[in-house]
């Protein structure tokens, strides 16, 4: 129980999907992309996660189907490994070790028994086109050492390589030259944009290549938002290309539709461009996609498109331009200034989502719910245009109030600051904005703050900031004879010394406000607004403050940037403890005493969780982040865990989540890493029988029918031929799936061994008797009260001799073998 | 009987759309409307998941829906590589449904794919499935049918696994012990069956009509005393068509007692029936029930032993439309279903109408004994499919916020009077100013109908008109006087003005000033009289800063930005002459130039006089006010003066001043005149 009880974290939701190029499986069920180690599978019509293909060390780089097998994927990791899977149940097939970090995976339905990876070999940052040949072997880990080499010195991104017309010749492009490899007659031929020629506009560079499936055309994407169509690159000299110019932003990905009569395009503007026939006047647009569009892939079936988009989301589009789908997940475009809150009322974690919005995100579901839209302009997206920020939100009496800020700062001196008040309406399910207040201070909000406590009677809100001040907010009555209405108005304005406003925090029961300024801590009585007292530590700026809950209610947290942890006793007004620890996250449990933090080293983040009562941590976790933490949350718990062991009662009442600088998010897990994956590795353990068309009925029927008939006929002529469902080595050699089986010569043996036949049958007559025994025995079986009780088999609607067949027991079974194996004469006689 | 599509026709059938939320958590809600559509809801966005029409859903609508539990998974993961990294952590998947229908088909329904699973016809029903229930651990799935039959499927191979006749009528419900060895069904009787050998082990007795819902109340006998042996001591709830008591049932081991242990009365027949199990004795089980008429009751009960009386509810949920205005009545929302969330402690509601329902999570308040949830959902009629993909929510902005900007009052904390001794003196003022007042209004009333006899508006007749407006509140008597443009006639009245009105003046004015611009600029040259005039008089009253801190916070905000603005002043006017130095001579430049010049002075000439006096009676913060008040004013006279001209009376004294003013103007941008130079 102790050994099953050890903390792991755990990345427990939003991974990035936009990494790769998704690829959409044959009939379009399904899509996969890569997320971090992983290989996801998502239902295109659902938008739900169906399988996760675990099994990498590293990041995945690249993903193709099969071209042999469409129900294979093949992946390809930074660990030096490509793994054949079977996506439709989830299971791993196949592992060739490579050895070196494969960086992109292309296939070829030409090129049978390799595929194509990007390697790079000697230098960090040269990179070649290789082929490895597969061997084909039946164990589960082969390796793969024939390599050869097809193209070097080229982009590492695998949108900058292309194959065109059935696998003929191979396009890469990098910086101002598109080169092209001919397989057959194992030439490169070179086309260069001169840069020089052209200085004015030098941003010609290329940036992703694309070839046209049937013809020899070649579609290249340029940093100014150009694509060039290149045609007749056989010849050096006699090669065209022709333009097409609409994205005024450079071109981030292109793909050529299955026919290709249709070129799709796509850039920062947010804008999916069909360019038809290849021509400039021929297009369509599918705009407001969000965010920039990165990668674009084609469905094989040709009915659908997808769009990966820099917001971590992928789009699922019809062949008439028009979105069916978004897989979403955590939005992680942009930094997050909001910090990881929790919204009292749906419990979702809140935090900065779309640009201007608010992301709700489920985390039991892993699912984005909704973004809230708060600023709710136009998002102009180019590069190098200050935006609006939404910086801080908070909520505030169990969900009732949102209060929200956003900036805009173009100079040092012209900020743009708003808060936003928006109380949930209950009647319609949503939130309204009730008061708007523009330069709520006159510089940045540090300082977003609540009034929590259950008894107070009018909601408070305090907002610190850098202009030295902090102003309470309190809501009041603004009725006239018109309307009732309830406003937000300032109460108070408090500061002290001119310094700058931090932090600011209330007491569990609402009575006391602390109010950080630099190196100073202020406490405020909350109904006078007097000061009380000051701490001062002299230990560097203050950079989280926080008041001890429930029997701790007497301390007072403050963490400094000089990496100083402090605890006030609010009682004494004294410094009660310090500690040495560079405190970059700390946040209280709504739920206990306890209070996490996570400070920050040379090697990594690491986890202290302690009462304020007690300098001597509950819980200390090292090395849970290489990299820097940034937020951090605790979720209560809907059912409290009981988990006896002092070391992780901390994780009872709520579960804490952090966010990294690289904005995944994490968790701590108690559960063993077996039970952690069964969910996500389960299958359907149902069959599926579909009797899919109404034609199945009268074939069925039919079929049924002339089965019984045939049985009819056997028994008359009394001659008992094995029917194959029967016999367990045509079943297995029938159901296993076929690439899992082993070769055929293997098989072929033992498959011909089970099709004979004995000559007497006499235990073909034995088995009748035996149903009818059961049978009986079942009939006695039936229970008192007259509730007459009848068992069906399995198969009682398929006839009687089939029925008879399946009653064939093991022991006849190994009888009839022994028969098989002796009686060869009858072969030589045919 | 026929096998009729849709049991509404059948007056015995249960009333209510078969619908169900998904287990664990409750992320989902299946609804499977009369239309024959299958609709998957998201529970946390009220959003459409999916929506799935089966292919025969005419002929065979669906009668009944179970979801899978979601532990149903492989016995063995195909791999298990013990890796010590970060593991993605998805939460129990939940998957299959499955749907019965009215021919007596059963089909499994796959909501991660979006597509029918599987169909369950073989060797099953041939009439209107009533209902299904999965079994906990063996994946097996167990339905009743009109066809009298209890069948057992096998969900692995989609087979029979056992059929069996259940009763001599149809059976119309299942339930499966805690333990899963047991299974409840009901026709005419109620009946306890051994799984393993599908035997009757006990009968209970007691509706009247067929029964629609049966659930165990518990999972643990509530006295522990004797050993357990999985179903003993169990309670067990039932419902039935057109009945609107709920029996609780106890299976006792000892004497064979068939009727209820006790019942709960709801207002209708129940439709949808959730409940959390109680685990141990002291803990009670509640129950929501949610009726044909579309209210939910809360049970709350500790199950021990017999009760004679039936129970009423702790809680009534009902939901109704706001009546909006006097004439529309609020209307009510039928509530669909309700399930308990995991903390049990708060309730997902789902209401409105099947096909656009809403779903909510309200926190119980076992307290009220009656909760009316006002509900808006007419908006929920309006198109979502936009909302649907992008997940966008709009909250509303409409012109009923309030805004605040600096200067507002409200912006800013108001000033309040420190000492409370203050106070009583203001109030005590504040009476005899009101009595003084009252005496006042009756002698200006009789000036007034004097001199409107004359009907002629003198100079001399603004300040009665003024005093006579500010008691009145007249607002179009204010705007007779405070809208003229006479900086003469605005000093003669301020002047005239009676000391006690001088107050609620400058309120009035500060009121203005938060409006219009174009109406602040003609009240800025009244405040400047009425501080010139009257500072000696305003210095002497106590509570001077909770009176006019509204003003003093307006002013200094809107002077904030004046420093850059006499930056750009000053950089334009640079630009400007240079300009016009490089066209013409420069004795033609000179004269626009001291033009230009001009605006700024006029003010800062009277501000000086004022200044020197008030210097010593005000207060700093006074001060402030008005050098930035005199400060505002130039700006608004620069566009006072483009607009109409020039004021004659003033001209020629500007010319002299302004030579000091340029001095001391010019020192804002020194740099600026250097680098242009």
């Amino acid at each position: 129980m102790v050994e099953e009880e050890n903390i792991r974290v755990v990345r427990c939701g939003g991974s990035e999907l936009n990494f790769r190029r998704a690829v959409f499986s044959a009939d379009s069920k399904y899509i996969f992309c890569v997320s971090g180690d992983f290989v996801k599978v998502y239902s295109t019509v659902t938008e739900e996660c169906v399988h996760i293909l675990h099994g990498h060390r590293n990041l995945v780089t690249g993903i193709q189907l099969n071209p042999n097998n469409h129900l294979q994927l093949y992946s390809c990791s930074l660990d030096g490994t490509i793994k054949l899977w079977d996506y439709i149940d989830g299971i791993l097939i196949k592992t060739f070790i490579v050895g070196c970090k494969l960086h992109a995976l292309f296939t070829l339905a030409q090129a049978e028994d390799s595929v194509f990876v990007i390697v790079n070999k000697e230098k960090p940052d040269i990179f070649q086109l290789v082929s490895v040949k597969l061997p084909k072997s039946s164990s589960q880990e082969v390796e793969a050492k024939e390599l050869s080499f097809v193209l070097d010195y080229i982009n590492q991104s695998p949108k900058c390589i292309a194959f065109g017309n059935e696998g003929v010749y191979v396009a890469a492009v990098r910086e101002f030259y598109l080169s092209v490899y001919f397989f057959k007659k194992k030439t490169t031929s070179r086309f260069t944009l001169s840069s020089s020629r052209n200085k004015k506009h030098a941003k010609n560079n290329f940036t992703c290549v694309a070839c046209h499936p049937t013809e020899d055309c070649i579609a290249s994407g340029h940093m100014d938002g150009k694509i060039r169509l290149w045609r007749n690159f056989y010849d050096d000299k006699k090669y065209t290309y022709t333009c097409l110019h609409w994205h005024h932003d450079m071109v981030m990905d292109l793909a050529f539709s299955v026919t290709g009569t249709s070129l799709l395009s796509g850039g920062r503007e947010s804008v999916l461009v069909e360019w038809r026939d290849a021509t400039e006047k021929n297009k369509e647009f599918l705009p407001r996609l969000g965010a920039t569009i990165e990668h674009i892939s084609v469905s094989p079936a040709g009915d659908l498109f997808c769009t990966s988009h820099s917001d971590n989301k992928i789009i699922i589009i019809h062949r008439n331009l028009e979105a069916s789908a978004v897989i979403q997940g955590l939005v992680k475009d942009r930094s997050i200034f909001t910090g990881l809150m929790i919204d009292p009322r749906t419990k979702a974690l809140v935090l900065n989502g779309k640009p201007g919005h608010l992301q709700f995100y489920s985390l039991q579901s892993d699912k984005q719910l909704y973004n809230l839209d708060i600023i709710q302009q136009e998002y102009i997206n180019d590069y190098g245009l200050i935006q609006i920020e939404l910086t801080k939100a908070a909520f505030g009496c169990f969900g009732n109030w949102l209060a929200t800020v956003e900036q805009r700062q173009e100079k040092e001196t012209e900020l743009e600051l708003q808060m936003k008040l928006w109380m949930y309406n209950k009647k319609t399910q949503g939130f309204i904005l009730n008061t708007k207040i523009n330069m709520p201070h006159e510089d940045c909000i540090t300082a977003l703050c609540f009034c929590n406590a259950e008894k107070s009677e009018q909601p408070t809100l305090v907002t610190a900031s850098k202009d030295g001040y902090f102003k309470v907010w309190i809501l009041t009555d603004d009725s006239d004879i018109y309307k009732k209405a309830v406003g937000w108005t300032c109460d108070f304005v408090g500061s002290y010394h001119k310094y700058q406003a931090t932090n600011c925090c209330f007491s569990e029961d609402g009575s006391l406000l602390a109010v950080s300024f630099e190196e100073i801590v202020t406490i405020w009585d909350s109904v006078t607004w007097e000061l009380k007292c000051t701490f001062c530590q002299r230990a560097g700026k203050i950079r989280h403050l926080c008041f001890g809950r429930l029997t701790c209610s007497k301390y007072l947290l403050g963490a400094t940037e000089n990496g100083i942890l402090c605890c006030w006793n609010l009682l004494s007004c004294a410094l009660e403890w310090n500690a040495k620890l560079n405190v970059r996250v700390m946040e209280p449990d709504p739920n206990s005493e306890n209070i996490a933090a996570i400070s920050q080293s040379s090697v990594g983040s690491d986890l202290f969780v302690f009462k304020p009562s007690e300098p001597r941590p509950l819980y200390i976790q090292k090395g849970i982040s290489r990299e820097k933490v940034q937020w951090g949350v605790f979720v209560p718990r809907d059912v409290p865990e009981s988990f006896t062991s002092e070391a992780y009662q901390w994780l009872n009442r709520s579960q804490f989540y952090f966010l990294t600088k690289s904005q995944s998010l994490l968790t701590f897990s108690t559960k063993s890493p077996e039970e952690k994956l069964t969910p996500t590795s389960k299958q359907l353990l149902a069959e599926e029988s579909l009797p899919t068309t109404p034609f199945y009925f009268i074939l069925g029927k039919h079929r049924q029918q002339q089965d019984e008939k045939l049985n009819e006929t056997l028994e008359n002529e009394l001659v008992q031929l094995p029917l194959t469902e029967n016999i367990p080595a045509i079943s297995e050699l029938l159901h296993t799936p076929a690439h899992v089986l082993p070769s055929a010569a293997f098989l072929c043996s033992m498959f011909v061994n089970s099709l004979l036949l004995s000559k007497e049958t006499k235990s073909a007559k034995e088995i009748p008797e035996d149903v009818d025994m059961e049978e009986e025995k079942e009939s006695e079986d039936s229970d008192e009260e007259n509730d007459f009780t009848e068992k069906v088999q399995d198969t009682s609607n398929t006839g009687l001799g089939e029925d008879i067949i399946h009653q064939l027991s093991k022991s006849e079974e190994k009888e009839l073998r022994k028969f098989r194996k002796i009686d060869y004469s009858w072969i030589a006689a045919l | 009987m026929a096998a009729g599509g849709g049991g509404s026709c059948d007056p015995l059938a249960p009333a209510g759309v078969p619908c169900a939320f998904s287990p664990h958590s409750q992320a989902y809600f299946a609804l499977a409307s009369t239309d024959g559509h299958l609709r998957v809801w998201e529970t946390a966005n009220n959003r459409l998941h999916q929506e799935y029409v089966p292919s025969a859903h005419l002929s065979g609508t669906c009668t009944c829906l179970a979801w899978a539990p979601a532990r149903l998974q492989a016995k063995e993961s195909p791999q298990r590589k013990k890796r010590k990294s970060e593991a993605v952590g998805m939460s129990n998947q939940t998957d299959l449904l499955a749907l019965g229908t009215a021919v007596g088909s059963i089909l499994l329904y796959s909501t991660v794919k979006g597509e029918l699973h599987s169909k369950l016809i073989s060797g099953g029903h041939d009439n209107r499935v009533n209902c299904i229930q999965w079994h906990q651990d063996s994946g097996c799935l167990y339905s009743c049918s009109d066809d009298k039959h209890i069948v057992e499927w096998n969900v692995q191979t989609c087979k029979v696994k056992c059929k069996w006749k259940g009763d001599n009528s149809s059976v119309s419900s299942l339930c499966i012990s805690p333990d899963g060895k047991m299974l409840l069904s009901a026709g005419r009787t109620i009946k306890l069956w051994v799984l393993e050998t599908k035997e009757v082990y006990r009968h209970f007795t007691g509706h009247a009509t067929p029964v629609s819902s049966l659930m165990f109340t518990t999972i643990r006998p509530p006295n522990e005393s004797q050993p357990f042996d999985g179903i003993t001591g169990l309670y067990f709830l039932s419902g039935a068509v057109h009945d609107r008591l709920l029996n609780v049932w106890q299976v006792r081991s000892e004497n064979k007692e068939k009727s209820a242990v006790m019942s709960f009365t709801v207002t209708d027949e129940p439709v949808y029936i959730d409940l959390t199990l109680s685990e141990n004795k002291e803990e009670p089980v509640k129950l929501a029930v949610v009726c044909r008429d579309g209210q939910v009751h809360l049970f709350e009960h500790i199950l021990n032993g017999y009760c004679k009386k039936p129970l009423t509810s702790n809680c009534t949920i009902q939901i109704a439309t706001p009546g909006k205005g006097k004439k529309s009545t609020p209307k009510p929302i039928p509530i669909l279903a309700a399930g308990f969330c995991s903390d049990k402690m708060s309730l997902l509601l789902v209401y409105g109408s099947w096909f656009q329902p809403t779903i909510e999570r309200v926190a119980l308040n076992s307290r009220e004994p009656h909760m009316c949830l006002v509900r808006d959902i007419s908006n929920c009629w309006a198109p979502k499919v936009e909302t649907a993909i992008t997940k966008v929510r709009t909250p509303v902005m409409n012109s009923e916020a309030k805004v605040l900007v600096p200067g507002i009052p409200g912006h800013h904390a108001a000033i309040k009077p420190a000492p409370p001794q203050t106070e009583q003196v203001e109030s005590k003022r504040k009476s005899g100013g009101n009595e003084v007042s009252i005496e006042e209004r009756l002698g200006a009333m009789d000036i007034d109908t004097h001199k409107k006899g004359k009907e002629d508006l003198q100079t001399n007749s603004f300040p009665v008109l003024l005093t006579q407006g500010l008691e009145s509140n007249d607002f179009e008597m204010l705007n007779k006087v405070l809208q003229t443009r006479n900086v003469n006639l605005i000093k003669k009245t301020v002047l005239r003005m009676p000391l006690h009105t001088i107050i609620p003046l400058l309120q009035e004015l500060t009121k203005r000033l938060q409006g219009h611009p174009n109406s602040a600029v003609l009240m800025v040259q009244w405040l400047k009289c009425v501080l010139t005039v009257h500072a000696s008089y305003l210095s002497t009253l106590p509570d001077l800063v909770p009176q006019l801190g509204t003003l003093y916070q307006l002013m200094e905000s809107r002077v904030k930005t004046f420093q850059k603005l006499s930056h750009l002043h000053g950089k334009l006017i640079l630009l400007i002459t240079q300009v016009t130095a490089s066209e013409k001579t420069k004795g033609a430049t000179s004269p626009g130039q001291k033009a230009k010049l001009v605006y700024e002075e006029e003010s800062s000439e009277e501000e000086s006089d004022d200044e020197i006096a008030d210097k010593d009676s005000e207060d700093n913060w006074d001060e402030d006010e008005e050098e930035s008040e005199s400060e505002k004013d130039e700006d608004v006279e620069e566009e006072d003066e483009d607009a109409e001209g020039k004021d004659e009376e003033n001209g020629e004294d500007r010319d002299t001043a302004s030579e000091k003013e340029l001095n001391g103007d010019s020192d804002l941008d020194p740099e600026n005149e250097s680098e242009e130079e």
